[in-house]
């Protein structure tokens, strides 16, 4: 069996008696770019904080590369290169000295040339000799990028990578992650934004106050097959159609639009011919019929919690 | 671990502030011994000493005749006939003598730079947030920290170094090359002792090791404790200017109650035993070594516990 590239156990962070991560496990394939979607203080940060060892676990394991963090730690670390949140720098030192700085600090040795590999591959060549207190916020953010790979890590870890940069900056991150895989390497990233995990990721995970709610690959979240579609029906009479429908238990998730002779019920394609049917052969006029295709975005807030209030999240 | 001993004293030199620092050493020795020259006017020997200080003696005998019970201008007498006994010319002022007043009087300079490079080695990290990028490496948390610690104790005492080199420069250039085993008559707090300049320059010095690696280890460890840097530079210098005053209050203190003698503050200034043999009436120069190992124990253990324990969430 081959080994995974990231595998989380139980992972439970208390502090004074307030769950924070309460029993996440998940794992992350090989050459995979994994998300860690939810909203602002799910607790996306404190799972990435605990998987690199900045926070004490309370419960749980982390296992990388096949390296148990708690019995191989040094091994698992090397194993892994990070950017925790936003990417810090020592600013009164040069890209370049920032990282041979870290490069100083990997267990296995970080030449020169991968040095200058590394920089050019993030497009740093031009500024790498100066400060960083020179740097653009998209330069630092590159620049993590660059320390965060300098040690061939198999496994990347980035929290919120695309804060503070453009449309144009995003598009390139991404392809650059697709080009990382390629070679073997292994992503997560974490994202409050569906539309960017959408784009970005092969699978990824639901983070909801602490708990992990839900993982699967963006194609199944989208996919009809898998989900119910809701459909629309425009029809003369509206409380016959229900009545009859009652008998035939079609009503699922029956919603009445007020006012209007509108009515929408969950059921796949098959049924909606056959509601038609048993409709019209009752002799209640159907004027329209349509699915509404539920957006990855309806999903989101469907598994949050959030849609039924109508919440809206950014 | 030498590769990260290596990787913090790049950052401390990195800094502009560490070469400032060494700078106003150097001016302060400058300014110092040229105003020792120049308005205090001291000097090398005048071969006509002798003479100096027997007129001065027949001068304070003049007065004593007419003030048979002056007991002031008797020890003025005593005093001057020894210089004369032991063949001391009172005035003479060599690079040796610079060395052992005004360069250890300097020293008070190197243990207040170094609490503030010490105390900004660990809470910088932290004010930058460039500590998670550092702990997410393939090293135990307290070699990390070990290697800061010693990165600080190589900068004082290199600060150190560069005081008694440039210091001996200074003293030549200023006042002469001095002879290393001239004796002199050291005021002490129960009057003057007879004393080699060299030897007790020496000794001072190292006295003075111990006062300044406690010192900077409570600088590093508040720095660990708090996070912050201008509470450990306040709290450190604090320490470094009230002990003494501190020091006075508790040797009355300690007349009363034995304990005080086991408080930390009488026993940070060890130059005192390059003086005499004791302080607070019996305590003597092991006890206060064994006393200043215990606190060296005790803040050693609370900082690397305290770190190693931590949950990095910034």
């Amino acid at each position: 069996m081959t080994k995974k590239a990231l595998e989380v156990r139980s992972l439970t962070k208390k502090v004074k008696n307030k769950v924070i991560v309460d029993d996440v496990s998940f794992e992350v394939e090989k050459g995979e770019i994994f998300g860690l979607l939810g909203p602002n203080g799910a607790g996306k940060t404190t799972i990435i904080r605990m998987i690199v060892s900045l926070i004490g676990r309370t419960k749980g394991e982390v296992i990388v590369n096949g390296y148990h963090t708690d019995e191989q730690f040094k091994k698992s670390m090397s194993e892994m290169g990070a950017i925790v949140e936003n990417p810090e720098f020592y600013k009164y030192m040069s890209g370049y000295k920032n990282l041979k700085h870290y490069a100083n600090m990997a267990t296995n040795e970080v030449t020169e040339e991968r040095i200058k590999e590394v920089v050019k591959l993030v497009g740093l060549e031009n500024a790498v000799h100066q400060k960083v207190k020179t740097y653009s916020l998209g330069m630092r953010q590159r620049l993590g990028v660059a320390q965060a790979l300098l040690h061939n890590p198999s496994l990347l870890i980035l929290d919120e990578p695309t804060n503070g940069l453009d449309p144009q900056g995003i598009r390139e991150f991404r392809d650059y992650l697709r080009s990382l895989t390629k070679q073997g390497i292994s992503v997560i990233v974490s994202s409050h934004l569906l539309s960017e995990m959408e784009l970005m990721c092969d699978r990824f995970a639901i983070i909801e106050k602490g708990k992990l709610i839900h993982v699967s690959s963006i194609n199944q979240l989208a996919s009809q097959e898998q989900f119910v579609p809701t459909v629309l029906f425009e029809v003369s009479d509206v409380n016959q159609a229900f009545e009859l429908l009652k008998e035939q238990q079609l009503t699922n998730d029956w919603k009445v639009v007020e006012g209007q002779q509108q009515f929408s019920i969950k059921i796949d394609k098959e049924t909606i011919a056959d509601v038609n049917q048993l409709l019209v052969s009752k002799g209640i006029k159907v004027y329209s019929i349509h699915p509404i295709t539920t957006t990855l975005e309806d999903r989101f807030l469907e598994l949050t919690g959030k849609g039924e209030k109508g919440g809206k999240n950014e | 671990m030498i590769s990260l001993i290596k990787n913090e004293l790049t950052k401390i030199f990195a800094k502009k502030a560490s070469w400032i620092y060494i700078i106003i050493l150097f001016l302060a020795v400058i300014a110092v011994g040229i105003l020792q020259q120049k308005v205090f006017d001291l000097g090398p020997s005048d071969p006509n000493w002798r003479e100096d200080v027997q007129a001065e003696i027949n001068e304070y005998q003049k007065i004593l005749k007419e003030n048979p019970e002056d007991e002031w201008t008797m020890e003025l007498i005593q005093q001057n006939q020894s210089y004369l006994d032991e063949n001391i010319d009172p005035n003479a002022y060599s690079s040796w003598h610079f060395m052992n007043g005004t360069v250890i009087g300097m020293t008070m300079l190197i243990t207040l730079f170094s609490v503030i490079v010490g105390s900004a080695v660990v809470s910088s990290e932290f004010a930058d947030g460039t500590i998670k990028q550092l702990l997410i490496r393939p090293h135990r948390r307290w070699e990390i920290l070990l290697s800061k610690y010693i990165a600080t104790l190589i900068y004082s005492f290199s600060l150190l170094v560069a005081l008694i080199i440039f210091g001996y420069i200074v003293g030549l250039v200023l006042f002469g090359a001095g002879d290393f085993n001239t004796k002199f008559f050291e005021t002490t707090l129960d009057g003057y002792k007879l004393a080699v300049v060299g030897d007790q320059f020496v000794l001072k010095v190292l006295y003075y090791l111990p006062s300044l690696l406690i010192i900077v280890s409570i600088a590093f460890m508040l720095s660990t404790i708090f996070k912050s840097q201008a509470l450990a530079v306040g709290i450190g210098i604090f320490v470094l200017f009230l002990s003494s005053t501190l020091g006075g209050i508790i040797v009355m203190i300690a007349e009363k109650f034995a304990w005080a003698k086991l408080l930390i503050f009488p026993h940070l200034d060890l130059t005192v035993y390059a003086l005499q043999d004791h302080i607070l009436q019996d305590v003597t120069l092991p006890m206060s070594l064994l006393i200043l190992a215990v606190y060296y124990i005790i803040f050693m253990v609370l900082t690397f516990i305290f770190f190693q324990k931590r949950d990095i969430i910034i």
